[in-house]
C-alpha cells in the first residue's frame, strides 16, 4: 500500500465534473484506491463517495492505493489533480 | 472508520433541533458544551445532594423543580441554588415556559450558566434531546454499500464498485421500494441500540448509474420512493460469480457482518450473466423475514424426523 498527500489547486475543488473525471480514472486501474480527507476515507472509484468530501482549493487530501498496479494509479491520479483536471489552463 | 464525538455547543444543539425555545437567558455563555448524550433532571441536587449531577449533562427543570424552589424560604433557596449552580452546569432548560425569578438569572450568569425556556412539556423535551444527542454522540461509520427498504426491512447492498448495486437498486426503486442511500450509507447507533443507516446530506437522494449520470430519485419517482433513515436488519454483498467456489445451496449456512460491533446477517449473491438479481434480492428477503417469523427450513424440519417425508408443499412452521 502506499500513501501520497496531494494539495487541490483547482478553484472548483472537488466538483462533480472533477470527481466524474477522477472516478473514471480510478476505475481503470485494478488497486483499489482511496481519497482521505479530514476524517472521511471513500473509494475514489464512487463519484458519489468523492462528492461527500466536499474539499475545496487549497485543502489537502490523502491518495491510498493499495494492488498490483498501486503506483501507477497513484502518479495518474496525482497528475490529474495537478493538471487541474484539464479545466483550467 | 468510527468517528467518536466529544461535546456539542448549545448554541448547535438550537440550530440542528429545534426546541422551541421562547426565551434564552444569559446567551453570553451558549457556547458552553455538552459532553454527555442524555439529558438530567436534577431532582434531589436541589436538595444538597450533588453527588451525581454530572457536569457535562444539560439539566431540565420542570414544574417538580421550579415547584420546589418557590416553596422554599428565600434564604434556603438562595443557598440551595448557588450550590447546584457552583457546579458550572453547561446549560438549563425550563420547560413548559413556567415563569422564573429574576434573581435566579443573575445567579446563574454568575456561574456562566445560560437558561433556556422552552414551550415544550417535560417529557417530549426530554425525550427530542434525547433521540438527537444519541445521534450526535454515537459512533459514527460510513460504509460501501446502498441502503434500501424492502417489504419493511432495511437491505445494505455491498460489493466492488461496477459490480451493479446502483443499478440493481434502481430496478428495486422501480418495483416501488425506497432508496435511503446510494454508494455511501453512514451509520450510527440510536437510543433504543438499533444499527441506522442514512445518506450523506450531499449526496442525498441522489444516485449514479452508468450511461445515466447522477439522476436524483426524488424528482424522477417522487417522494413515496425514498427514505431519511432506516434500521439495518440484512446485508447482501454481491460478488462475482466464481465456478469454484461454494455457494449456499442449502439455505443452512448462517453469516453475518459487524457493524459498530453488532452483527447484521449477511447473505452473498453470486452475480452472473442470467441471474434477476432485483428477483433474487426480494426472494431472499422474503426468505429473512420467513425464517424470522419462525417458518423452519427445509433442513431444519429434516434434522428434527430425519425418518419422515417432510411434504413440502404446506407451511413447515
Amino acid at each position: 500500500m502506499i500513501e501520497k498527500t496531494q494539495i487541490i489547486i483547482n478553484k472548483l475543488g472537488l466538483h462533480a465534473r472533477a470527481a466524474a473525471k477522477l472516478s473514471h480514472l480510478a476505475n481503470m486501474f485494478n488497486a483499489n484506491i482511496f481519497l482521505i480527507y479530514n476524517e472521511d476515507k471513500v473509494n475514489a472509484k464512487s463519484l458519489l463517495g468523492i462528492l461527500t468530501l466536499a474539499a475545496s482549493v487549497g485543502n489537502e487530501i490523502i491518495l491510498q492505493a493499495s494492488g498490483d498496479d498501486e503506483q501507477e494509479a497513484i502518479t495518474a491520479i496525482s497528475d490529474l489533480f495537478n493538471r487541474k483536471f484539464d479545466e483550467e489552463s | 472508520m468510527a468517528i467518536e464525538i466529544k461535546g456539542i455547543q448549545i448554541r448547535q444543539i438550537l440550530e440542528l433541533n429545534p426546541l422551541k425555545i421562547l426565551k434564552i437567558h444569559n446567551e453570553k455563555w451558549l457556547s458552553n458544551t455538552v459532553s454527555h448524550p442524555r439529558p438530567q433532571r436534577p431532582g434531589l441536587g436541589l436538595t444538597g445532594y450533588l453527588k451525581h449531577i454530572q457536569t457535562g449533562r444539560i439539566q431540565i427543570f420542570g414544574k417538580t423543580e421550579i415547584g420546589y424552589l418557590l416553596n422554599l424560604k428565600e434564604v434556603d433557596k438562595i443557598k440551595c441554588l448557588k450550590n447546584y449552580l457552583s457546579l458550572k452546569l453547561p446549560g438549563i432548560i425550563i420547560s413548559e415556559n413556567i415563569p422564573i425569578e429574576p434573581e435566579w438569572i443573575a445567579m446563574a450568569a454568575h456561574s456562566h450558566t445560560p437558561i433556556l425556556v422552552s414551550e415544550l412539556h417535560t417529557a417530549p423535551l426530554i425525550s427530542r434531546l434525547n433521540a438527537f444527542l444519541y445521534q450526535y454522540f454515537s459512533k459514527k461509520i460510513k460504509l460501501n454499500g446502498v441502503l434500501m427498504d424492502i417489504m419493511g426491512q432495511g437491505v445494505m447492498l455491498t460489493g466492488v464498485s461496477g459490480i451493479g448495486k446502483s443499478e440493481t437498486a434502481l430496478e428495486l426503486v422501480n418495483k416501488g421500494y425506497q432508496l435511503i442511500a446510494d454508494d455511501i450509507t453512514e451509520f450510527y447507533i440510536d437510543f433504543n441500540d438499533d444499527l441506522v443507516g442514512r445518506s450523506n446530506p450531499i449526496i442525498k437522494n441522489l444516485m449514479e448509474v452508468r450511461g445515466l449520470g447522477i439522476i436524483n430519485i426524488y424528482d424522477i419517482f417522487g417522494a413515496s420512493a425514498v427514505l431519511e433513515e432506516k434500521k439495518l436488519n440484512l446485508v447482501i454483498n454481491l460478488e462475482k460469480w466464481e465456478a469454484k467456489k461454494k455457494y449456499d445451496r442449502l439455505g443452512e449456512d448462517n453469516f453475518y457482518f459487524k457493524i459498530l460491533g453488532m452483527d447484521i446477517p449477511l447473505i452473498t449473491l453470486p452475480v452472473a450473466p442470467g441471474r434477476n438479481l432485483c428477483t433474487i434480492i426480494e426472494v431472499a428477503v422474503r426468505n429473512f423475514l420467513a425464517k424470522k417469523s419462525g417458518i423452519k427450513t427445509y433442513l431444519e424440519k429434516k434434522k428434527e424426523n430425519p425418518d419422515e417425508n417432510i411434504d413440502l408443499s404446506h407451511g413447515s412452521r
